[in-house]
């Protein structure tokens, strides 16, 4: 099998997530990176418009239980996590390819690593596949 | 990169329609305290890369209330009203400014003048205590040439009471000299109004065309019972409280001054309990004798703060509450006790009014009574100059401070009102604003009244505990260093992080000074789509998404005045009926998504 590199969109909160680094070079280090007001504010539609763009993998990443700066963002993005979750898994999706983490890195050192792990974790998924291919899957599991 | 901004749209705009959040209302000079813990909560974690951001947040603070790190050490009056007082204690406001001041006051005297050109009038200030300077901060840098008169050679005024465990005195020195240098204001040390000549008329003939007078309260009230003098307080071993604090700020008391004695201070507020606990670092047994009952909440409670009573309590301080003093007893010319009755009401539906039951009478033995019962103006002085009334009271427009007996005279802080140092302040603050415009010739009432109106608390799953405050155990704290501890970074940062920041985004903009967003953006609802279900009243926090009949259609609303453009709404909206204006975040994550 030759090499596959996964495509991985990565939402974080600005109130946790690398406020102090230097955006540009952070922008530079981590592939489709999209820094965002609140984890919260991302949207069931967004994360599967990235996959319907061809998106193999999404990573949130909101702020520490209790730290949210407009309440319960975090929670609600969790949830939103889990739900979103069961749609692909309808779709004969892995829900694996979608994750929240909610901590906290003002500098954002460790983002390109836990968008490295996660796209090590991708990749042994494979690329997305083909609707067809799912829909077996999927019926498979359904029987 | 951490860089804040506090011009064009990052900044602070006036609250419209009268919100703010519950401590700015309680603060009497309306501090942006939502806007600096956020930003507090937003420092880098090492403190090498911090210091430079904590000087940008004190700057900022520096504008408005160039005591902040003052109030950081005595103030915290807008923990009274936090939100989340019931949830976990108030946010610790008091320590947060503290923790700034720890980096800033270093920092003050390195800091820039403003420069400010001085092409209007002169203005005398009377006193240099937190009233009289805060006005003339206020005036010079408006461009008015402000001249201060201080009665004695130091700046502070009545700050200089406070004991030095609870405010170091270089801390208050270094904060007042950088003051007047940054502001330009030039000080006459020595120069006592209405000694010698120097009185207002000389001031106006020297050219002042307007008057500031903020002289304080520089007398002790004396002890009185049942609406007469108690005798015996010129007896050998009686002193005044206030007395005592202003020859230990001097440094003319001796550390064993009271060594061996037994003493009785006489009063139950936060004065007397600096008195109290001041004396018993003196080496003295202090007793205190308040009128006032234990019981804080009850009309009849003692007006201390609940953190004087557990220090004087910790330290080894008796309290008498609920007890006055009827009899000083003494002996050959020296003082040996007192006869002091229950106490059983303090006021009554006109004010204070003390009741006392005499058949219930406790004797205290002692070597020294220090009576501590209040201050009182120089009368004689606002007397002569013809500032009172028949009654002996100042006749002074409470909402302009201008005297009605001499208009370009205007009369602030402690001489009209006692109150705590924030009050003196704003006090200043009116002030200024009155005597500009006096000296434009503006109307001296129109547009300044201002009735605010709290926010509620935003709805939240968790809630975390205050920061403990820390102070030097009682063994080891018997000396006049500070006894509490700063915050650390760590602390502090984490502390901020718990305000829920409850007020308007207007009043803040946090997130726009620090770039996180390019503006606050407001919610828009397409009627069209609406269908009135309400999911976004369950999403929104801040009770801002409500349902609203209009022309028999229910549609949802936005209160734009509680909006915090989170956009969690438009998320939750299930017919995409709501979105945000000028938001780019869509178009970002449509870029995005487009390039994979």
């Amino acid at each position: 099998m030759k090499h596959y590199e996964p495509k991985l969109v990565c939402f974080s909160c600005k109130f946790g997530w690398g406020y102090l680094a230097d955006e540009d070079e952070l922008h530079h280090r981590i592939k489709n990176w999209v820094p965002i007001i609140c984890s919260g504010k991302i949207d069931a539609i967004h994360v599967l418009e990235a996959f319907k763009q061809g998106a193999d993998g999404v990573l949130i990443l909101g702020c520490p239980e209790g730290d949210c700066h407009y309440q319960d963002g975090n929670y609600e993005a969790r949830k939103r996590v889990y739900l979103v979750q069961k749609i692909l898994g309808a779709y004969g999706i892995e829900p694996e390819r979608l994750r929240i983490e909610l901590a906290v890195d003002p500098e954002g050192k460790t983002i390109p690593q836990m968008v490295k792990d996660m796209s090590d974790a991708v990749a042994k998924l494979g690329p997305v596949k083909k609707v067809k291919e799912r829909a077996r899957t999927a019926a498979m599991a359904h029987r | 990169m951490w860089k804040t901004e506090s011009k064009g749209a990052a900044r602070v705009e006036e609250a419209i329609k009268q919100l703010l959040p519950p401590c700015q209302i309680k603060c009497p000079i309306n501090e942006d305290i939502q806007r600096t813990n956020v930003l507090i909560s937003l420092l880098p974690e090492e403190m090498e890369q911090a210091r430079p951001q904590i000087i940008e947040i004190s700057d900022y603070l520096y504008e408005k209330n160039p005591f902040f790190n003052i109030c950081g050490y005595i103030c915290g009056l807008c923990e009274l009203e936090c939100n989340y007082k019931t949830k976990g204690g108030a946010i610790r406001r008091r320590l947060l400014k503290r923790f700034l001041s720890d980096v800033y006051t270093e920092h003050l005297s390195q800091k820039e003048e403003f420069g400010v050109v001085k092409d209007k009038e002169n203005v005398a200030v009377i006193g240099a205590g937190p009233g009289g300077l805060m006005c003339a901060y206020a005036l010079s840098k408006k461009g008015y040439r402000v001249t201060v008169f201080e009665a004695s050679n130091r700046l502070g005024g009545a700050l200089w009471l406070i004991p030095g465990y609870r405010l170091p005195a270089d801390v208050l020195s270094t904060t007042l000299s950088n003051l007047v240098r940054i502001a330009g204001i030039d000080v006459k040390y020595g120069a006592k109004l209405g000694e010698g000549k120097l009185t207002i008329e000389k001031l106006r003939n020297d050219g002042y065309r307007a008057v500031f007078l903020a002289k304080g309260t520089p007398y002790p009230r004396v002890l009185t019972f049942d609406g007469e003098v108690v005798e015996g307080q010129d007896l050998s071993g009686v002193m005044y409280g206030h007395t005592l604090l202003y020859e230990v700020s001097h440094g003319n008391i001796g550390r064993d001054y009271f060594e061996g004695k037994r003493l009785i201070v006489i009063g139950g507020g936060n004065v007397a309990f600096d008195v109290a606990r001041t004396a018993r670092r003196l080496g003295g047994d202090v007793t205190i004798v308040a009128l006032e009952a234990e019981d804080k909440s009850s009309r009849d409670g003692i007006p201390a703060d609940e953190e004087e009573i557990a220090g004087a309590w910790e330290e080894g301080i008796r309290i008498v509450y609920s007890h006055g003093v009827e009899r000083i007893i003494g002996e050959h010319g020296r003082f040996r006790g007192i006869s002091c009755p229950k106490c059983t009401s303090v006021f009554d539906d006109q004010g204070f009014n003390p009741k006392f039951d005499c058949t219930d009478c406790v004797s205290l033995e002692g070597d020294t009574l220090i009576i501590t019962v209040g201050q009182v103006p120089d009368k004689a002085f606002l007397q002569r100059e013809e500032l009172l009334d028949e009654k002996g009271r100042l006749i002074v427009d409470p909402f302009t401070l201008q005297s009605l007996r001499k208009g370009f005279v205007f009369v602030g802080g402690d001489v009209r009102r006692i109150g705590f140092m924030v009050e003196a302040m704003k006090e200043g603050l009116v002030a200024a604003e009155s005597i500009e415009r006096y000296l434009r010739g503006l109307d001296m009432r129109e547009g300044r009244k201002r009735d605010y109106e709290g926010y509620g608390i935003p709805v939240r799953k968790s809630y975390k505990r205050d920061v403990e405050v820390a102070w030097i155990p009682p063994e080891k704290r018997m000396h006049f260093q500070l006894i509490e501890k700063g915050l650390t970074l760590k602390e502090a940062r984490e502390e901020a992080k718990r305000c829920i920041t409850c007020g308007p985004c207007v009043s803040c903009k946090a997130c726009v000074s620090i770039g996180f967003e390019k503006s606050l953006y407001a919610v828009e609802v397409d009627v069209e789509r609406c269908s009135g279900c309400g999911i976004c009243v369950y999403a929104c926090n801040y009770d801002s998404a409500r349902l609203t009949e209009v022309e028999g259609n229910i549609i949802s609303t936005t209160d734009m005045f509680k909006c915090k453009s989170c956009g969690m709404c438009v998320v939750a909206c299930p017919s995409d009926a709501r979105k945000l204006v000028d938001d780019s975040t869509e178009k970002r994550i449509e870029r995005v998504l487009a390039v994979l």
